[in-house]
């Protein structure tokens, strides 16, 4: 990939090796310390802004000598793919879930979880998702059992998330001593607002059914609720429906279902 | 259709194209960075004589780009009242890595769609290959001053412009180090590449002043020597004092005053261009940064007459 350099791309790799890992990397020949030292802090201030203020919670956990030399690694160890800067958090985490960067800081098991939450705010906020409501039938206007055949369609910002710790309630003060299977509905409302909602697990496994998460294909009210009684304990088809509409209902009255198909 | 809930949230909804406003779209007089802090700020004072002196926008693509919600709204809201201009920050011309096509092909309908007519980067590079691996960077570093770098260069802003089907411009950068195995001086490596690449020239006076210290250089000696039917746009801006001779181009001061001194001979040599301020840290409230706007807006007054 960096074969045949041209000479001055020799000078570039040199300039960007030397900013990425001062500590293990030549200075190039015939340049100042004191003024390649403001590229080195230039560019390390720039991403690690960037990376921080995605990361509040992640960062003060963690302590900030830890999240310096984090964000180092990064810089030294990953190449990150995209040009926009809105997306060089998630570069980061693409940086956690490789194994490279653990050649100096020992992380705790929730800090890929945590992060990853804390950047689905983010993806969230700025998520362009559109749905074409043409799509969405007209004749359907209440919640009842009219519905049981149709697909639902939640606000395109939606994310249903799955965790193994209460990333959530992660706090300097609070760190998880435990793993604890955590089910959170995240979405934007119409004041641009980004919302977390804590779901138990049957209620995150009909929502995953409904949105096609699990299955790749959304199913029908009625075949979500049928698999849903599947896996429980005596289970009551009224009671079910019963309950899969009330949630339905609540959904609609947040705005995160808008109609159905 | 539709919906069951009347009380649809806008996200939802497809934004159409905004414009069908009946402003000229021609980016003219003087401009102010669309910054975060700002935004609310000129908003509330639009239509005011106060910032009446405030002809158009500049916006970085990179942050702008597939943005929805908030970010989305307020774009739209300065599109439809306000010319926009996009001024690059990582297409990395100078760089080792491909040109990221793609990337171009999100600028070009990004362009299409706020109705943008003038797309300027920077003559610097933002990427590398290390280890192997191509990455951004993200930020503007200095390419050597030789005659390799200007065919490389040139042929990748022509490749752009053939991609966008429209002419760029190049904005001469602020640097700090001297590369040395630079062969030509700076006016030199940049008057090469506009010429060779047929491009046009976004000049940043700032920038001027901050390498004139840096390097030691008259600056006025640096204007005389540009192509004025070139220039299209232009920068002015504030920098920070790390020595006597270290100025880093921060974007978070005032514009001193050699630096108006040379965008007045700049528009004494040239006439004048869209000029727009620069101020990206240290933010002070509009009607601060409006004396700097009006000051601009004076001089091309004058330039005009």
């Amino acid at each position: 990939m960096t074969n045949n350099l041209l000479a001055f791309q020799e000078y570039q790799q040199a300039f960007t090796a030397y900013i990425r890992d001062p500590k293990n990397q030549p200075r190039p020949n015939n340049v100042a310390v004191s003024r390649i030292a403001v590229y080195e802090e230039i560019v390390f201030t720039n991403l690690f802004d960037a990376i921080s203020a995605c990361f509040p919670v992640a960062q003060k956990v963690l302590g900030i000598r830890a999240w310096l030399g984090l964000v180092q690694s990064f810089l030294r160890n990953y190449s990150a793919n995209s040009p926009l800067f809105r997306q060089i958090p998630e570069e980061f985490l693409s940086f956690l879930a490789q194994t490279k960067y653990s050649d100096t800081i020992v992380l705790p098991d929730y800090f890929f979880s945590l992060c990853h939450y804390e950047w689905v705010e983010l993806a969230v906020s700025s998520s362009n998702k559109v749905l074409d409501l043409s799509l969405l039938d007209s004749e359907i206007s209440v919640l009842n059992h009219d519905i049981l055949d149709r697909k639902i369609a939640f606000t395109p910002s939606i994310q249903l998330l799955s965790y193994d710790y209460a990333v959530h309630i992660i706090s300097p003060r609070k760190k998880p001593t435990q793993a604890v299977s955590t089910q959170l509905l995240v979405y934007r409302n119409s004041l641009d607002a980004v919302k977390f909602i804590e779901l138990n697990s049957v209620t995150f496994r009909l929502l995953s059914l409904l949105c096609g998460d699990e299955t790749g294909e959304a199913l029908t009210v009625r075949q979500a609720l049928i698999n849903i009684a599947e896996v429980l304990v005596q289970p009551e088809p009224d009671l079910i429906i019963a309950f899969g509409l009330e949630i339905l209902e609540d959904l609609r009255s947040k705005e995160i279902v808008l109609g159905v198909y | 259709m539709a919906v069951i809930n009347s009380r649809m949230p806008s996200h939802a909804l497809k934004t159409p194209a905004s414009n069908t406003t009946q402003q000229s779209k021609i980016i003219k007089g003087v401009g102010i960075g669309l910054k975060r802090e700002l935004i609310p700020q000129i908003q509330k004072a639009y239509g005011q004589h106060d910032i009446a002196n405030i002809n158009f926008v500049e916006i970085a693509p990179e942050n702008w780009i597939n943005a929805g919600g908030k970010a989305a709204k307020q774009l739209d809201w300065f599109a439809e009242r306000y010319p926009i201009a996009c001024h690059g920050l990582c297409l990395s011309l100078g760089g080792i890595s491909p040109l990221n096509t793609a990337f171009l092909q999100q600028v070009k309908s990004f362009l299409q769609q706020y109705q943008i007519p003038l797309y300027t980067e920077h003559l610097s590079f933002s990427t590398d290959a290390y280890q192997g691996q191509h990455g951004y960077l993200y930020d503007l570093l200095p390419i050597p001053f030789t005659e390799e770098a200007v065919h490389y260069v040139a042929k990748r802003i022509r490749r752009t412009q053939d991609i966008l089907g429209q002419k760029i411009a190049i904005e001469n950068t602020s640097y700090y180090v001297k590369a040395p195995i630079s062969t030509l001086d700076e006016p030199t490596f940049l008057n090469a590449v506009l010429t060779e690449a047929d491009c046009l020239l976004h000049l940043d006076v700032n920038n001027i002043y901050v390498n004139s210290v840096n390097f030691g250089f008259d600056p006025h000696a640096f204007l005389r020597q540009m192509h004025g039917h070139r220039i299209v746009y232009s920068h002015i801006a504030g920098h920070y004092t790390q020595a006597t001779d270290l100025l880093v181009d921060t974007h978070g001061e005032d514009v001193i005053d050699p630096v108006w001194a040379l965008l007045e001979e700049a528009y004494t040599l040239f006439g004048t261009f869209p000029t727009l301020l620069e101020r990206d840290n240290n933010i002070p409230p509009l009607p601060e940064l409006m004396r700097e706007v009006n000051k601009i807006a004076e001089f091309q007054a004058r330039y005009d007459q």
